[in-house]
């Protein structure tokens, strides 16, 4: 885990590199914004607060400890009707790794990985949990996830900053504002890029049809692009359902980076519509705002439109927003949403597990949206400490039913953060260069450039392996993959084969090799013609195994 | 080619044709004609250059000019070899190869978004379509007529745009993505010694059949597989195919020394060695701005590219066995539109042109017909599936033919109601 000196140099890099950003003095979950609201959003309260008969209104908190078991119930309950035996619990080992991939984006070290394997308290899978959540790394992770997700990777947007956005993104998921907020301001963010980061969404979706697809998909889990210029074949969505979502965003008016004027990308809301016909694509239907599958909205053209949208989507009445949360959580942790694809619910693309996907919901509103509760619930069930051995009985079922746990691809940055790990000082040199050409249009630095080479086709399942020969041959070949100098740093000089044998797989494979393996590696060194030789082909090769690639 | 692989080949093909001859049953006397043609072609697999043009050219300014039309433009037509056949004054170089070439005029399909145009045009299907991800072309010309002994993938992509992948085919047919011909694979050499490079490889081996046993995935398997052809490739003597460097320069200066140009280039030596599908990317025709500036300098770099390519197969005697296909997302407004001091051409995927030439077909003809203002088709329309269909006969691939899905579920290769395009086949 980082100690307070290591995250505080890391803010350092941060704010050297862009915009001074007080991630320390950021306001807890306690103090969460509170501007004044418009005669207009409390207007839109009310009106609301009345028509809820919403059964996701106003139910308990449970516990976490709760959830956790309601997750269970619901998850056994299917794998016993289909008469299957579930797979063992997962290891101390298993657990630590997945948890550590999951939470926050990377393997753990071996220091790391031995601290948790000896440790002897009987709730240290929970107190991990804890620990991980609170660490700042789980805010780079989701930041990481949610900025390929808010700023959609196309020629328009190549000169656009990503810098900001991550950076507000990392500060709210580490303080923990409730989802309903930080949806709230991305979806009414103002002014300048350097003062706000969160208008970098808008900037990257600069056109009306780009934001109502964006919105709908990401914060409403629905696909309403069809409806753009028909009603929708199979689903009940029609032009004025998307078009009556779009006339929400027709007054915003952005100025995307490039060209002469070089002052900071800003977005505004005006009074009058934006007559940019770039916003707009030729089918464009002008119609009353209206908000999904609900009655038109009330507006008032002296006001922004989009704060009234968002107290829409964001209220705990609000049948969509909630779901999809939880839905996109779940298939981060499970690799697949209890609705698959996770931005296409609807009623005929019904949930796996129904009643458990209503739960979630409801809890994850009636706690604020609080999205460590979430997956503190999750990670602290037995369905996701299972392991993902299969055995003879589930073997051959759908990976749905989580009779045992999916195996996952690691995302770009997941790969890159676990590479770091192993190898060390890389890193050091990474962040320097992510410093230094910050400022620059791409490319920002050796992450950015893995990432960019290993990023899948975007709506790859991360159940599938989509890995290319260009990106393997990167793997093996390149020179940071096949320096001697690591090894060296990784093993100690004077440490004899068992315990270098050891340290190799407790930093790559985080776990200590088997009888088995100790001996087949003891055996393959001892016909190396140099010592250091034979550990950097064997570091070389436990790198390149799926047991490393893969979250299992 | 060694003894085995032609053995491999042989006996392919005998299971084809059988599949295809006497105990077969056909619709129609079309289904005839096309089962005999594929019967010819078995001999000789065909291969295939898929130049696609990213964004959409407008169809009115490249192969269907209407110069009496409303939004004409500004480009004027030419002669090509073919008495009565014109096209546009920056294709001059390709007008003399018009003998080998069909232009397909009705083209009409439907989708008028990027995305989902490529995706539709690459695999045939609509995107999400009963929540599958279909293979494209490329993989599934790698599955039916590749080579599988060729220890280079058989499905190359050059230049990135999106060429879709295998999808329920799996990773064995994955394109191998070339970024820059003129580089051609990175870090395709081992850094250490070929003894070090073998242990290091059969220990990797060792640890992944035991991680697989234990803990059997769809990705675990897909990633040794990856590895498996990574491995292969980076040992063969075909991997020299990738690089481009000692072409004459002669050569290299007439196919263009754009990323377009080397790209064709690229794919000529590929198909020489026996890869069975090659896309070649050309980005920037998505002129909703700017059009006729931009469509000339583009049009300029495929008639090098593509026109260099054909006379350079033809001169290999590879003509006859390598279809190229140059197509896009779709066409563009029959009408420019008023957008700035520099206008374009908006998306228009009702009524555009894709052009074929080699692979066998009926060259000097057009096929289709748009209107006057060159906004709808008024003989001969072409959808996606027809299209597909086309290809996939040419190619002798049989279209009809059903596959499986992982889960078992069987997938047509092309969709029912398909009409390929039988006057392209001689």
């Amino acid at each position: 885990m980082l100690n307070q000196k290591s995250i505080a140099s890391k803010l350092l890099v941060l704010a050297l590199g862009f915009a001074i950003i007080e991630i320390a003095d950021a306001a807890t979950p306690d103090e969460k914004d509170t501007k004044p609201q418009s005669k207009q959003e409390k207007r839109q309260e009310k009106k609301l607060a009345k028509t809820s008969a919403n059964p996701l209104a106003a139910k308990p908190l449970l516990t976490s400890k709760v959830l956790s078991a309601m997750i269970d119930a619901e998850i056994s309950k299917k794998i016993k009707e289909e008469k299957v035996t579930p797979s063992a619990k997962s290891t101390d080992a298993e657990f630590q790794r997945r948890a550590y991939l999951d939470i926050i984006g990377r393997i753990p070290t071996s220091v790391e990985t031995r601290a948790f394997l000896e440790n002897t308290t009987p709730d240290k899978r929970v107190k991990l949990v804890d620990d991980l959540l609170a660490d700042d790394e789980f805010g780079k992770h989701m930041a990481d996830i949610w900025q390929a997700l808010l700023l959609p990777r196309i020629s328009d947007n190549r000169r656009v900053q990503t810098e900001p956005l991550t950076l507000w993104l990392e500060k709210h998921f580490n303080v923990n504002t409730g989802w309903d907020q930080i949806t709230k301001e991305l979806l009414t963010s103002t002014g300048p890029q350097d003062e706000n980061g969160s208008i970098t969404y808008f900037i990257s979706n600069a056109s009306v049809d780009k934001m109502t697809d964006s919105v709908s998909k990401l914060f409403l889990g629905v696909q309403l692009q069809c409806a753009q210029c028909h009603n929708h074949p199979f689903v009940d969505w029609k032009q004025n359902d998307y078009w009556g979502l779009a006339a929400f965003f027709m007054k915003v008016q952005a100025k995307p980076p490039g060209g002469k004027d070089t002052s900071s990308p800003t977005v505004t809301e005006g009074k009058g519509l934006n007559k940019n016909k770039k916003t707009l694509p030729e089918a464009a239907k002008f119609v009353p705002a209206k908000f999904l599958a609900s009655g038109e909205a009330t507006l008032n053209t002296a006001e922004p439109y989009r704060p009234v949208l968002a107290n829409w989507l964001t209220s705990k009445t609000n049948p969509f927003f909630s779901k999809a949360m939880v839905n996109r959580v779940w298939a981060q942790y499970f690799g697949k949403g209890l609705v698959d694809p996770v931005d296409d619910m609807h009623d005929g693309n019904p949930a796996t597990h129904p009643e458990l996907l209503e739960t979630l919901a409801t809890q994850f509103s009636a706690s604020n949206f609080d999205l460590k509760f979430l997956i503190r619930s999750i990670c602290n069930s037995e369905t996701y400490q299972r392991s993902s051995k299969p055995n003879a009985s589930n073997k051959e079922t759908d990976i749905a039913l989580l009779a045992r746990m999916p195996i996952k691809n690691m995302t770009p940055e997941q790969l890159f953060d676990s590479l770091a790990t192993v190898l060390g000082a890389a890193s050091k040199a990474d962040q320097k260069l992510d410093k230094v050409k910050a400022g620059k249009n791409l490319p920002k630095g050796a992450r950015a450039q893995f990432v960019t080479f290993f990023q899948p086709e975007e709506g790859t399942s991360a159940l599938s392996y989509e890995t290319g020969i260009p990106q393997i041959l990167r793997l093996m070949n390149s020179p940071q993959m096949n320096s001697a100098v690591i090894i060296q740093r990784l093993v100690d000089k004077n440490a004899d084969t068992k315990t270098s044998i050891e340290k190799v797989y407790l930093s790559v494979l985080n776990r200590m090799p088997t009888d088995e393996e100790a001996s087949r590696m003891t055996n393959f060194l001892s016909q190396a013609t140099d010592k250091n030789k034979g550990l950097g082909d064997m570091l070389w090769v436990l790198l390149n195994t799926s047991e490393f690639t893969l979250n299992h | 080619m060694n003894n085995e692989m032609m053995g491999g080949l042989h006996r392919r093909d005998f299971m084809k044709l059988g599949a295809m001859g006497v105990g077969g049953v056909s619709a129609s006397g079309w289904m005839n004609v096309l089962a005999g043609h594929a019967a010819e072609t078995q001999a000789k697999h065909k291969s295939c250059i898929l130049l696609y043009m990213s964004g959409g050219p407008s169809h009115k300014d490249t192969f269907d000019l209407k110069p009496d039309s409303d939004g004409a433009g500004e480009f004027k037509p030419i002669a090509t070899n073919v008495s009565g056949i014109q096209i546009s004054e920056h294709f001059p170089k390709f007008a003399k190869w018009m003998h080998k070439s069909a232009l397909l005029r009705g083209m009409s399909t439907g989708e008028g978004a990027h995305t989902r145009a490529s995706y539709f045009l690459h695999t045939g299907y609509k995107e999400g379509q009963g929540g599958l991800t279909y293979p494209s072309l490329g993989a599934i010309a790698s599955m039916e007529t590749g080579n599988p002994l060729l220890p280079i993938p058989n499905f190359v992509t050059i230049n990135g745009g999106r060429s879709y992948g295998s999808g329920y085919l799996g990773s064995k047919h994955q394109p191998l993505n070339i970024a820059d011909a003129s580089k051609g694979v990175a870090n395709l050499g081992a850094l250490v010694g070929d003894n070090q490079f073998n242990s290091r490889v059969s220990l990797l081996n060792e640890m992944e059949k035991a991680f697989l046993k234990d803990y059997s995935s769809e990705a675990g398997a897909a990633h040794q597989t990856t590895y498996q052809r990574a491995v292969t490739m980076m040992k063969s003597a075909q991997a020299k195919a990738f690089d481009i460097s000692g072409e004459p320069a002669n050569l290299r200066s007439e196919y263009g020394s754009g990323k377009f140009g080397e790209g064709c280039l690229l794919a000529r030596r590929l198909v020489e060695t026996g890869v069975r599908f090659v896309e070649v990317n050309l980005g920037g025709w998505d002129t909703h701005e700017n059009n006729f500036e931009r469509v000339k300098t583009l049009s300029a770099q495929v008639d090098a590219g593509m026109s260099t390519l054909i006379s350079d197969l033809n001169q290999r005697g590879l003509l006859d066995s390598t279809l190229i296909v140059w197509m896009g997302d779709f066409g563009r407004t029959p009408k420019i539109n008023q957008r700035g001091t520099k206008p374009g051409r908006d998306h228009y995927p009702k009524a555009w042109t894709s052009v074929m030439v080699g692979g066998g077909i009926k060259g000097g003809q057009v096929i289709g017909k748009t209107d006057k203002q060159g906004a709808t088709v008024e003989e001969r329309p072409i959808n996606t599936i027809d299209f597909m269909s086309t290809a996939c006969s040419v190619l002798g691939i049989d279209y009809t033919k059903q596959v499986q899905t992982p889960i078992g579920r069987p997938i047509r290769i092309v969709e029912k109601g398909a009409n390929p395009i039988k006057e392209l086949l001689a």
